[in-house]
């Protein structure tokens, strides 16, 4: 914990008598200020000769601490929060959307788990089109792999009368930026937490972010993890928590690739990164893509809210100029199914 | 704004948070001199944590209201333009740069994987000697890089291929000649081999300190366009009892590629080998070294055999679709399969 004297700086209250004070209780630091008596030490003060002056010091120690934990919230408050601030994002595709019954969700980050080549950034620019055009909002995409295609997200807007008038206002409330090791990734988060807070105070009413794309984490993170001592970990459960907290506060769907790693023994592939980022994704959907045809199937590893589920759809690329849903079309029969084999008829 | 967030050693960080240094505020306030003496660093060290701090700090305190949210990020709009302006190098086969969408192109890094004996090394060189057609003829004019880790480059092959790809130029010009008034083609086979700079490479620690030196070495010669690393496989099969450590140092190595070619604007080549995989019961060839590394690419293109005849297939691309098309490798280079004639069409 900091020594004290470095909270001088910004609160001058915590001069050099309040140190000279705490310091003859054995304080030293914020963390021994936290663990001492602070009934007593206010009592103590009241004999010193700048009483006001040193109960005023304790004061704003007190609310410098409080500043730093989150605020309490009870259910109610965290429903109203769920109800008015966080809405679902149609993600583009309707077979993904009837999965995740509406889409993608506000202040929750969605991974998608898949082998190479099995969709995973079409997805994203799915989705950032679809956000872009449809939900009215802006997109901040971040690439690790140089695989952003502003053309083929060009393909997935809808035509219309005024086509490219409509695909210029959409392409540009996308922002891309290009981030290739761990660091850089974080000054990106700082930079976009400080800029949205900013926003938040001006009250600025331009397309507000939506939807945050991280293509792909595990490429940042894959170079960190392992090796002797646990900083790669560290930094990939920082990194997640980053994440999570930009999602709840500013209300922003995040979505992250991952790729799979081959398992050993019983042959079957599973996501990378390890155990300890199992848990911190809030969904986690696994795509896998059938060789034989260009079937893919998406099923949900973890939802919060949702059980075990799979789908089925196809992709279809490379339409002709005029279609407008080149991604996916469902097989509604099989989710059936599978909801009544689950016992929902 | 925390300290852990700084690209320090461990045994650094651990002290300065130890001695309660745990955010950045708390770092910048503070003179070299009482950081060294509070954590017990050089003051050296505790010179090169402050301008650290003070970068972060500054970058991030700086982001006003810029119209795309962080400084560095660009709008998808101009990328559109960005990317329909690109250049793309030719193949010389026109099967081959339709389903790539006109060839190789730059900013990406795309693997070419394949069974031996099928043309990987074969593509490398003609890529190498493609580059360097000139703008007129609807080239890039630029150099080339070519790594070597197996020896597999033929400088006899690649004089026989510039020779080629030379006459095809003086032939489009005489064609051009009688229709528009075309520029002479100044360029001599010599003058191909003298812009394809040859790197071997005989350890996996020779690559790796290759490939970081290669930022330097493309900020001397702005011209190259390419790079071609010829296999990038080789080293890393064998020697390797760490697994974890070799998929480490491979998505470095891959991220380190990405950088330069977004740098540079320019194309990188991956060639690769394939190994055999034991999946639902049977046996498949697949590219070697493994499903972290079948993420480091941009573009993936997978050549095998279909009966006599040689195919290329696209099996990884944000925005091509899936295709394959043949093609064949001649005395003169690469070239269609089916075309018999001797003049190849340039763009």
């Amino acid at each position: 914990m900091a020594p004290l004297k470095h909270l001088e700086m910004e609160n001058s209250i915590i001069d050099e008598c309040f140190r000279d004070f705490c310091a003859s209780h054995g304080i030293l630091t914020v963390e021994d200020f936290l663990l001492h008596d602070l009934y007593e030490l206010a009592a103590f003060a009241e004999r010193e000769a700048n009483a006001d002056r040193l109960k005023e010091g304790i004061t704003v120690m007190l609310s410098l601490i409080e500043l730093q934990c989150r605020p309490w919230l009870n259910g109610m408050e965290l429903l109203e929060d769920l109800q008015r601030n966080k809405h679902t994002l149609s993600s583009g595709d309707n077979g993904m959307n009837s999965l995740l019954q509406g889409g993608y969700g506000e202040g929750q980050l969605t991974e998608l788990v898949g082998p190479s080549s099995s969709g995973k950034t079409q997805f994203c620019m799915r989705a950032a089109a679809s956000v872009a055009e449809k939900q009215e909002g802006s997109v901040f995409y971040i690439d690790t792999g140089n695989s952003f295609s502003a053309r083929r997200i060009a393909q997935f807007i809808c035509g219309g009368s005024d086509a490219a008038a409509l695909r210029k206002r959409v392409l540009s409330r996308i922002s891309c930026h290009t981030v290739y090791d761990i660091y850089t990734m974080f000054d990106t988060l700082q930079g976009l937490e400080v800029a949205l807070r900013s926003q938040v105070q001006m009250n600025v009413n331009e397309y507000r972010l939506r939807l945050l794309v991280v293509d792909s984490i595990s490429s940042t993170i894959t170079p960190i993890l392992g090796g002797s001592g646990s900083q790669g970990r560290a930094l990939m459960v920082a990194l997640g928590y980053m994440l999570k907290k930009l999602a709840h506060e500013h209300n922003i769907a995040v979505l992250v690739t991952n790729h799979t790693v081959g398992a050993g023994e019983s042959g079957k592939t599973k996501p990378a990164l390890g155990e300890t980022w199992k848990s911190i994704p809030h969904v986690r959907l696994m795509l896998s893509r059938d060789n034989r045809n260009s079937n893919c199937t998406i099923s949900i590893l973890k939802h919060t809210s949702m059980f075990l589920c799979v789908f089925v759809f196809f992709i279809a690329f490379w339409p002709n100029s005029e279609d407008h849903n080149s991604l996916g079309q469902s097989t509604m029969s099989i989710t059936n199914f599978l909801w009544s084999s689950a016992g929902f008829t | 704004m925390e300290t852990w967030r700084l690209p320090l050693s461990s045994s650094i960080r651990g002290k300065l948070i130890s001695a309660g240094y745990t955010s950045l505020s708390s770092i910048s306030s503070v003179s070299s001199t009482d950081l060294a003496r509070d954590v017990k660093i050089t003051e050296s060290e505790a010179f090169e944590i402050l301008k650290m701090a003070n970068q972060v700090t500054g970058s991030s305190s700086c982001n006003g209201r810029s119209s795309s949210l962080v400084n560095g990020a660009r709008n998808a709009w101009d990328m559109l333009h960005e990317e329909e302006a690109l250049p793309r190098i030719t193949t010389s086969c026109s099967d081959l740069d339709k389903i790539l969408g006109g060839g190789i192109s730059c900013r990406d890094v795309t693997e070419i994987g394949g069974v031996p004996g099928i043309g990987k090394t074969q593509i490398g060189i003609q890529l190498s000697v493609n580059v360097q057609i000139p703008r007129e003829f609807g080239g890039l004019g630029g150099k080339a890089i070519y790594i070597d880790t197996e020896g597999s480059f033929m400088v006899e092959r690649a004089l026989q291929i510039a020779e080629a790809c030379v006459e095809d130029m003086e032939e489009y010009t005489g064609y051009m000649h009688k229709h528009f008034k075309a520029s002479q083609v100044q360029m001599k086979p010599r003058d191909i081999l003298e812009n394809i700079f040859y790197f071997r490479v005989c350890s996996y620690t020779e690559q790796i300190a290759l490939v970081n030196h290669l930022d330097k070495f493309i900020s001397e010669n702005k011209d190259v366009k390419v790079v071609i690393v010829d296999s990038i496989t080789f080293h890393f099969r064998q020697d390797f009892d760490d697994l974890a450590h070799r998929t480490r140092v491979l998505s470095e190595m891959a991220l380190k590629f990405m950088k330069l070619a977004k740098k540079f604007s320019l194309a990188v080549v991956l060639l690769n080998q394939v190994t055999t995989k034991y999946t639902e019961g049977s046996f498949q060839l697949a590219l070697a070294l493994g499903d972290s590394w079948s993420h480091s690419c941009t573009n993936r293109v997978i050549l095998y055999w279909n009966g006599d005849e040689r195919y290329a297939y696209i099996d990884k691309s944000p925005s091509l679709p899936s295709a394959s098309a043949s093609y064949t490798v001649t005395g003169r280079g690469l070239r269609n399969s089916s075309s018999s004639s001797k003049r190849v069409k340039m763009m």
